[in-house]
């Protein structure tokens, strides 16, 4: 079956849990909440940015694997070129929140308060890139761009499909579209990552970071990417994807995973060594108030992972690896909820106490347990599940528009034959 | 192979492709096959063989646990016990200090111990001579390797006929 179709039922189920997901975020609009909103729109950031970044990863993994002339992946190329065009409902996702920050309908944002920024010496520094302009041309003109290469892309593997000739000039195409996107991508997404997550922590900044969210996104895609497979082998789609793909797949998930763990302990460390205040108090805060996030997050997206994908055979059970990939994607969905929640919860508290500590970071917020801050709340998991819902309803759609297996690309036959 | 020598009936073959034939072809024959020779590892050849999976990195994780606990624990008692001094105002127990060398510290020990296990259960070491069969099947031939020490004349006809059905290039007898 090399032409996938999206059935009604699998529509209704999707759908079932977009609606779960919509209603959870009217429930922890309308009843969860305080008066400005903290919760609902820092778990519309999270999820947002988090399948966005996915799509983007997803573009990312496959320009890679194309400049490098990898064969492996062009069975499963697909899936990921649908991925990639989850960016521009990604883009209209973030489009919302820049809305918001206009109409100050949320205050995620420390930087985005001018009266705070005019009191506030870091922050006035930092005004020429954390503000309200550079916040929405960033993700328009990078988002933008990354959409341009996604469906550019695709739509240049969809004519090989076409009218592919034995002198691969539209792999070639593709190539070069891939080579071009490469460095762009690499210091975009740094940039947008700043923007969207790390200035949640307006005082706080890390070189590390950028590195370290794009390697969540990683191995969070790596995951979805397993499911999703093994979701259509087991409908009878993908019968060329075989135990030696998901052994890759798997290799890159366990590879990955410690990759992560590399980045968070480099970004840790060397901020646990230097001991500078507004740098410190990051991972104070959160060993101190958020200490079951900051272990979990260990825990979920370093110790289960390594251990269980650590032997070989683990790698290629679809069990093992069901099972670690539901982890890891939970993990890194864990991670960002861990990156963007207390710096959020701490800005709106103080836009609360209308800057009864006007000193920032410096000063400690409330310490008392807050369901959908310190801890992801059942309003989270639906509100994760109805993103996911519609992040697969839209690939699923996408895939049902080709052939699964792009059938004039010069790598296939490498990649049908491909063993580990 | 010290009691005694080893006749030794073996074929070369041009492409790791007919090997890969003539070996499914003797297993269908139920001829048993010493050894095979390769260049470089031929993709598909273990399962033919029958061979286990190496247990090597069942060594090589016991290796790395052993770094693990040995970099740590040697650290902790340096630092608590034998020697303690601050650094930087950071307590005497500092564990993220320590993560980097107790990850070298594993990587060294998995590694230079997988080696020597590597090694001496292949008989490898500095001195020890190994017997070749032919010194182009380090190069470009691929091996098939039958044992003749008690087969007799019409065993022996029977595999050089199997070497000839399946395209064997060369074919030649040798005691080591």
């Amino acid at each position: 079956m090399n032409q996938f179709t999206f059935e009604s039922k699998q529509k209704n189920i999707l759908i079932g849990f977009m609606v779960l997901g919509l209603l959870c975020l009217g429930l922890n609009f309308a009843f969860f909440d305080d008066s400005l909103h903290t919760r609902f729109w820092s778990n519309f950031l999270h999820n947002s940015v988090f399948f966005t970044g996915i799509a983007f990863i997803s573009l990312f993994t496959l320009t890679a694997f194309t400049t490098a002339y990898s064969g492996w992946h062009t069975v499963l190329k697909r899936v990921w070129e649908a991925y990639a065009l989850f960016l521009i409902p990604g883009l209209v996702l973030i489009g919302i929140l820049i809305v918001g920050l206009w109409g100050h309908f949320h205050h995620l944002y420390h930087w985005a308060d001018a009266e705070e920024v005019a009191k506030d010496t870091i922050m006035d520094g930092k005004s020429g890139f954390l503000n309200k302009s550079w916040y929405t041309f960033g993700t328009l003109i990078i988002v933008g761009g990354w959409i341009f290469f996604a469906t550019k892309i695709r739509a240049l593997s969809l004519k090989e499909d076409e009218e592919g000739t034995s002198d691969y000039k539209l792999h070639k195409k593709i190539r070069i579209w891939s080579a071009v996107f490469l460095p762009i991508a690499g210091f975009s997404s740094a940039a947008i990552i700043w923007q969207w997550v790390m200035s949640v922590d307006a005082h706080w900044y890390s070189t590390m970071f950028a590195w370290y969210a794009t390697c969540s996104w990683f191995v969070a895609a790596i995951a979805l990417t397993i499911l999703t497979l093994v979701y259509l082998k087991s409908k009878g789609y993908f019968p060329n994807v075989t135990d030696e793909h998901m052994h890759d797949l798997g290799k890159y998930m366990f590879a990955f995973s410690i990759a992560w763990t590399y980045l968070w302990f480099s970004q840790y460390m060397l901020i646990w060594y230097a001991n500078n205040g507004e740098e410190t108090i990051y991972f104070r805060t959160r060993l101190d108030h958020y200490s079951v996030l900051f272990y979990g997050n260990l825990i979920l997206n370093f110790v289960l992972p390594f251990l269980i994908l650590m032997r070989n055979d683990t790698k290629r059970k679809y069990g093992t690896l069901i099972f670690t990939s539901i982890l890891v994607l939970f993990g890194h969905w864990w991670d960002f909820f861990q990156m963007i929640k207390p710096g959020v919860l701490h800005t709106a508290q103080e836009a609360l106490s209308h800057g009864a500590d006007a000193h920032g970071a410096e000063g400690g917020h409330a310490v008392e347990f807050m369901m959908g801050f310190t801890i992801p709340g059942f309003l989270e998991i639906g509100i994760f599940l109805g993103f996911l819902a519609g992040f697969l309803f839209f690939v699923l759609n996408r895939l049902e528009k080709a052939s699964l297996e792009p059938k004039n690309d010069p790598y296939l036959a490498e990649s049908i034959h491909h063993h580990v | 192979m010290k009691d005694q020598n080893k006749e030794v009936l073996y074929g070369l073959y041009d492409d790791e492709q007919d090997l890969l034939k003539a070996v499914k072809q003797a297993n269908e024959d139920h001829l048993e096959i010493m050894d095979v020779f390769t260049p470089f590892p031929v993709h598909g050849l273990d399962p033919l063989l029958g061979l286990e999976e190496s247990r090597l990195h069942i060594a090589g994780f016991i290796y790395g646990a052993i770094g693990t606990l040995t970099a740590f624990l040697f650290m902790t008692w340096v630092f608590t016990r034998d020697w303690p001094i601050i650094f930087g105002g950071k307590p005497y127990w500092s564990v993220p200090a320590f993560v980097p060398i107790t990850f070298e510290v594993t990587v060294l020990f998995a590694s230079v111990g997988m080696v020597v296990t590597f090694y001496t259960i292949c008989g490898l070491a500095p001195g020890v001579v190994n017997p070749t069969l032919d010194d182009r099947i380090t190069d470009d031939k691929f091996c098939i390797a039958f044992n003749t020490n008690d087969a007799g004349e019409d065993k022996v006809d029977k595999l050089k006929s199997f070497f000839s059905a399946t395209g064997a290039s060369e074919v030649n007898t040798k005691t080591i």
